[in-house]
């Protein structure tokens, strides 16, 4: 058994204080940024292509690490084991791609005036319909899951927070409308100036998150002496429900690093960058400091939380639903998606005991760091959907003579149109007896796996230069169908054997893996039939992007 | 910069690219196999200096990939230092 719960879980009205005082300054800087920005799209979208080190490096690392940075990944622990502890060594492969990728994207998007990755990606294969729909197609397919898991948080975060009656709606709505509202009014400088402020949460709640569990237990000796103790299935891999096998572990690391860093809001990111130097800098603290983040610190939190909340009962059996599918500990939760609650659970029930007020405060502290991550990924991501969808669609086929006021307004209108629609599926979701958003973890490694097909054309495009149009626009289309094919939200009924082999492939390794290995060969063996891309555009590509500026 | 420096460089970034591949396939990958504990087997060692084993395997690979980004940031990816300050937007502002 873990260990005996404390009697007293209350943690006063500090949380509504450290809460409220964070919105209030994230609407600052809304209102910041807004009166910084002029009525240019570039500076709506791009903040003028002038951003620093500080702010690339932590925009670019709070859109990166969302709430599944805070909730799915120690949930992910707390379920599997330590294996996924290991997730963590995807962090130092995106911090290299921030550089590898986004050096040159940023060179040939500062000097061709880009602002979304369609206008590259069309413009460099010289496709301005098929390609651009595709990459916006993608945009979308990332973004939409992405922001639903993050809102989701927000209610997940209420719920255990401030326990009543619609806690979780008012949460999830609650955190939509202030996102939406500052990235209405300020644009990419207010969702870059808050993403400082949230990625230094971040930072600090995934780190003081693991330190507090350490501490719960008695300090590091303890700690592990007490983690030594758990079933052997949590020391070992494939872990607790056999999911994650060594291959299926590297391909999502694969796929969670590099598919991340090739979504439309880090490409925005690369495009707004000062300077190579600013993104060479950003690399390092990337790949340096965020993977201790993890390692040292949130993952603990899912070790911890197995002591503390044993997933077996009392004769040593784990509890499972009537599907057979793991549930937490009752204390935890009552459902398969009870697992991401672990660390509220743990902050809220046992720090205030052992720290007293101090510990209250650290929990709030450490609330709102789960709050900062989940906003700064949803307001990155619908700040990138917007500009996907007035660039690459609006002003390209509805209405092309849009001025660029219109165009940024047109911007606004879908920020707040995905925002309502992302909330009201979560909170429908959320009411409905067989909730599909259950596992975050399991929807972020989703909305990678569409993301993962823009890296073909990415790749070819600032590296090899071999593609041709046909072959993007065939094996983009391969691998989107692969990942439709074998998503867990796909319901088609194709008959025993496909059915059979989507389960067998799942469980091999990534679904992004799956679509990208069709993608690259369909893209090579198209690529080698069809007319290649013009050898001035390549050269004027290749010369910029390989240039030392 | 001088084209042997270039090339010197570009020899450097491909031996810390394959060396970071192999930590990859070591660390998170197949190469957990060499030392996974086998849970049907009594006598197993799950810890290895108090530290889970798996935990400690993927702490040696970080410190791997820890060493491979500095060499990169110091040695292949120093050269790229230009910056080039965009213009100031040039519309009037809000404020």
């Amino acid at each position: 058994m873990g260990e005996p719960a404390p009697d007293v879980n209350s943690m006063g009205s500090l949380p509504y204080i450290v809460l409220g005082g964070y919105l209030l300054m994230l609407l600052a800087f809304g209102i910041a940024g807004w009166r910084k920005s002029t009525d240019s799209e570039e500076d709506y979208y791009l903040a003028g292509r002038g951003q620093g080190w500080i702010v690339s490096a932590l925009t670019i690392m709070a859109t990166f690490f969302s709430s599944f940075a805070l909730l799915g990944a120690p949930g992910m622990v707390y379920r599997d084991g330590v294996v996924f502890a290991l997730f963590s060594l995807n962090v130092p492969l995106a911090g290299a791609s921030v550089y590898f990728f986004g050096a040159k994207i940023r060179r040939i998007g500062q000097a061709r005036g880009y602002v979304t990755p369609g206008d590259m990606i069309s413009d460099y294969y010289g496709s301005p319909t098929a390609l651009r729909l595709l990459v916006a197609l993608i945009g979308v397919l990332y973004a939409i899951p992405y922001v639903v898991m993050q809102i989701k948080a927000g209610g997940i975060l209420s719920q255990q927070m401030f326990p009543g009656e619609n806690s979780f709606e008012i949460g999830a709505i609650v955190l939509s409308i202030i996102t939406m509202i500052y990235i209405m009014i300020g644009g990419m400088r207010s969702v870059a100036w808050t993403d400082v402020v949230q990625g230094i949460l971040l930072m600090g709640g995934m780190l003081i998150g693991g330190l507090a569990v350490v501490t719960v237990l008695g300090g590091p000796g303890a700690f592990f002496t007490k983690v030594a103790e758990l079933p052997p299935k949590s020391l070992s891999v494939p872990g607790t429900s056999g999911f994650w096998n060594p291959e299926m572990l590297l391909t999502v690391c694969l796929f969670g690093s590099i598919g991340s860093l090739v979504q439309p809001a880090q490409w925005m990111r690369f495009y707004a960058a000062k300077s190579t130097g600013t993104l060479r800098q950003s690399a390092l603290i990337f790949g340096v400091a965020l993977t201790a983040c993890f390692l040292f610190g949130v993952m603990l939190v899912g070790l911890g939380g197995q002591v503390l909340y044993p997933l077996v009962d009392a004769a040593g059996e784990y509890y499972t639903n009537a599907d057979g599918k793991l549930l937490p500990n009752p204390a935890v939760g009552d459902t398969p998606g009870g697992f991401n609650d672990i660390m509220v659970v743990v902050l809220k029930e046992r720090l205030p005991t052992l720290l007293g007020s101090f510990g209250a405060l650290v929990a709030s502290l450490i609330m709102v760091a789960i709050m900062a991550a989940a906003m700064s990924t949803a307001d990155s991501n619908l700040h990138s959907m917007s500009a996907v969808l007035t660039r690459d669609i609006y002003d390209r086929f509805l209405r092309p003579k849009a001025s660029q006021k219109e165009r940024t307004w047109v911007g606004r209108g879908i920020i707040s149109l995905a925002t309502i629609v992302s909330t009201v599926l979560v909170i429908i979701a959320h009411r409905s007896e067989v909730d599909p958003l259950a596992m975050i973890a399991t929807l972020g490694l989703f909305a990678i796996a569409f993301s993962s097909q823009l890296l073909p054309v990415t790749f070819d495009m600032l590296y090899i230069r071999k593609g041709t149009k046909e072959g993007a626009v065939a094996g983009m289309i391969t691998g989107l169908a692969i990942v439709f094919f074998i998503s867990p939200f796909m319901s088609l009924d194709l008959g025993q054997g496909i059915a059979d082999m989507r389960k067998a492939m799942l469980g091999m390794i990534d679904k992004g893996a799956w679509g990208l290995i069709g993608n690259v060969l369909v893209f090579i063996a198209v690529s080698k039939f069809t007319k290649p891309i013009d050898k001035a555009r390549i050269e004027e590509f290749a010369k910029v992007a390989d240039s030392d500026s | 910069m001088s084209s042997v420096e270039r090339e010197k460089r570009g020899k450097l970034g491909r031996l810390l690219a394959v060396v970071f591949v192999i930590a990859l396939i070591l660390g998170p990958g197949p190469g957990l196999r060499l030392i996974n504990p086998d849970i049907n087997d009594p006598n197993a060692a799950f810890t290895l200096f108090g530290l889970p084993k798996v935990y400690a395997w993927g702490l040696f690979w970080y410190g791997v990939e820890l060493v491979i980004i500095l060499t990169a940031y110091f040695k292949v990816w120093r050269g790229d230092d230009g910056d080039r300050a965009t213009d100031e937007p040039k519309e009037t502002s809000h404020g």
